[in-house]
């Protein structure tokens, strides 16, 4: 339910970590593909001379992930070391097929056979890896991320990455409730592009958040002081919209809303804040074709050509807009859509959001606690796995220091069900 | 393009419904956008309708359900109808879409709870009511433990005028860029 860790999670010396959430979930072991192989007990003193004799006679061709000696500790600090010997079934599926060489070194060092099994392919996570050696041990090379500054976070990065949650967090607790909110940041320039509460009941989020807004560390501090003050012990977070997408009718405020609209969750109306801004930011009249979403290129031609137009995402928005606050800006450094962009969500998005996100082009997203009944990132679906979208993020949990979540009242938010 | 199928049966209601939804589609398309389009019925009567808008709002969640829903919500809320008045309309309505709702619209439409989803032409890449996600049933899925309500199912039927929905959707990327090369085959989604 908690998503699953690889090794690239980050911690940083307060508490905070990110840890990644890859797009398969972690193969349980009674899962994997397993094969039969036959072991043996060795002598240690043996060992070395039947492991290179066997690597002649009978390589272990496919499976060199694993490995080919296990030690075992038995009571009494000692151990017993097995070896395996060769597959338990040949090609033709002949379960009696055993090398003659391998028979004869079988009788050599008067080896009693089993069978045993082991896992058919290298593990993908460290969890599948662990998993993996429970059966017999096999060797893990962990994938290298870092690509395209998607994961691999340097200290700055993650200090960033912290800020911002910070600021959700202060958000998702600034109005009479706890609700979700939603903060986009474009990260070349640590830039909050827009941000929202959830505004399922409008009373909620009294304040917009739109455009251009930054939030220093020193801000986010300063509202989480705030915070502290308006501690209420007990927690349901029923008013957290992707928690409870259809609660809606259900959902009480202190005061009657004036109105309301069930599906704007904060993610929806962040985005909307986003397109806002971008029309703002950008308004040229004509349209170009070339912006045109792709979402529905199913249909198009196989051998269309149509190449859409790589748009640089390393605009600094806010240097323009005091440069060029007044002239209309060239199409060329108008971004499209959410492309390169970061989204902060306190709780995971519910399958609503986690798709408008996609629609979005959304790079990279960053949640707090995981969301048990509609969570799309890692909890009940995996859409960052979904290899038929025709846009994928990277996705990543940041867990939060206990000082931090005592501070803001969601100490039982992590554990609720 | 090939629309002999539909013709040869005499017209039903889904089709009658659906050709208002086209209609919709082709606005879409003469404003350069993605030609998708629908309507809400309500008691044989077109209620609301709705078409793609996100070139224009340059907001891509803002899928012709969206518009439709969006455009209940306010009325109703003009007329001061409280969230139960407006939950029980809901479970009264049913939509025509020319495409199959993507997991977003498929996920909106279960929030609101819509009785009734026909669709045109399903869609392969992200549909929600099949194609890739089921969120129309509640089968997949695990039960919410919590005591707030639970998600909601609605019945939904794909295939109506499949063709006149693919055949616009075509001309729109065929016209994003006239210089494309034409196909060697004909790319036909499963409907
Ligand atoms: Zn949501
Ligand atoms: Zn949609």
């Amino acid at each position: 339910m908690n998503g699953s860790v690889d090794e690239t999670s980050v911690v940083s010396s307060e508490g905070w970590t990110i840890i990644h959430i890859p797009e398969k979930p972690p193969v349980l072991p009674h899962l994997q593909d397993t094969v039969e192989v036959l072991a043996s007990a060795i002598e240690p003193k043996h060992a070395d001379t039947i492991v290179r004799k066997l690597n002649h006679i009978a390589p272990l061709e496919g499976l060199r992930h694993v490995k080919r000696i296990r030690k075992t500790c038995l009571d009494g600090g000692k151990s017993q070391l097995f070896v395996i010997l060769c597959l338990a079934s040949g090609n033709d599926g002949d379960s009696n097929f055993v090398p003659e060489d391998v028979l004869e070194l079988a009788n050599t060092y008067q080896l009693s056979t089993f069978t045993t099994k082991v896992c058919k392919h290298a593990a993908s996570t460290k969890e599948e890896w662990e998993e993996q050696c429970k059966l017999w041990p096999t060797s893990f090379h962990p994938p290298t991320y870092n690509i395209d500054g998607i994961t691999g976070f340097s200290e700055e990065d993650s200090s960033a990455v912290f800020n911002f949650m910070k600021l959700a967090v202060c958000l998702a607790k600034s109005g009479t409730s706890v609700v979700n909110a939603a903060v986009i940041v474009d990260p070349s320039s640590r830039q909050v592009v827009a941000s929202s509460c959830d505004q399922v009941l409008s009373c909620y989020a009294p304040r917009e958040n739109t455009s251009k807004g930054s939030c220093s560390s020193n801000q986010a501090e300063g509202s989480s002081e705030v915070v502290k003050a308006s501690n209420e012990a007990k927690q349901s977070y029923k008013d957290v919209c992707c928690l409870h997408p259809w609660g809606w009718l259900e959902q009480q405020s202190q005061v009657g809303p004036d109105s309301w609209h069930p599906l704007r969750h904060a993610a929806i109306v962040a985005i909307e804040n986003s397109a806002a801004r971008d029309r703002l930011l950008f308004p040229v009249s004509g349209q170009s074709p070339d912006f045109s979403q792709e979402d529905y290129k199913v249909f198009s031609p196989p051998h269309s050509s149509l190449k859409r137009q790589k748009i640089n995402t390393n605009v600094k928005h806010d240097e323009r807009m005091d440069h060029h606050r007044n002239d209309l800006l060239c199409d060329s450094t108008r971004p499209y859509l959410c492309t390169g962009y970061d989204i902060y969500f306190v709780w995971e998005p519910c399958i609503m959001c986690a798709m408008a996100i996609v629609h979005q082009r959304i790079r990279r997203v960053f949640y707090t606690f995981p969301n048990p009944n509609d969570g799309a990132l890692g909890s009940v679906h995996r859409l960052q796995g979904e290899r038929s979208l025709n846009h994928h993020y990277a996705v990543f949990r940041v867990s939060l220091p206990e000082e931090i979540l005592k501070s803001e009242a969601l100490a039982t938010a992590s554990k609720i069900d | 393009m090939d629309s002999s199928v539909e013709e040869t049966v005499p017209e039903t209601e889904s089709v009658a419904f659906m050709k208002l939804a086209l209609e919709q589609a082709k606005l879409a398309l003469d404003s350069l956008e993605v030609p998708v389009g629908c309507v809400i019925i309500k008691g044989q009567k077109v209620i609301s309708s709705g078409r793609n808008r996100t070139t224009e709002t340059r907001n891509a969640t803002r899928h012709a359900e969206m518009e439709a829903i969006d455009v209940l919500l306010e009325q109703w809320q003009k007329d001061g109808l409280t969230r139960e008045e407006v939950a029980l309309k809901f479970s009264k309505c049913t939509l025509y879409v020319t495409c199959e709702p993507c997991i977003m619209c498929a996920a909106a439409l279960s929030i609101i709870g819509i009785k009734e989803v026909y669709y045109g032409c399903a869609n392969d890449k992200f549909g929600g009511c099949g194609s890739i996600l089921s969120l129309h049933t509640n089968s997949s899925r695990k039960v919410t433990c919590s005591g707030i309500s639970k998600r909601k199912e609605f019945k939904c039927t794909g295939g109506i005028m499949a063709s006149e929905a693919i055949a616009l959707l075509r001309s729109f990327y065929e016209q994003g860029n006239p210089n494309a090369p034409k196909p060697h085959r004909t790319l036909v989604p499963r409907v």
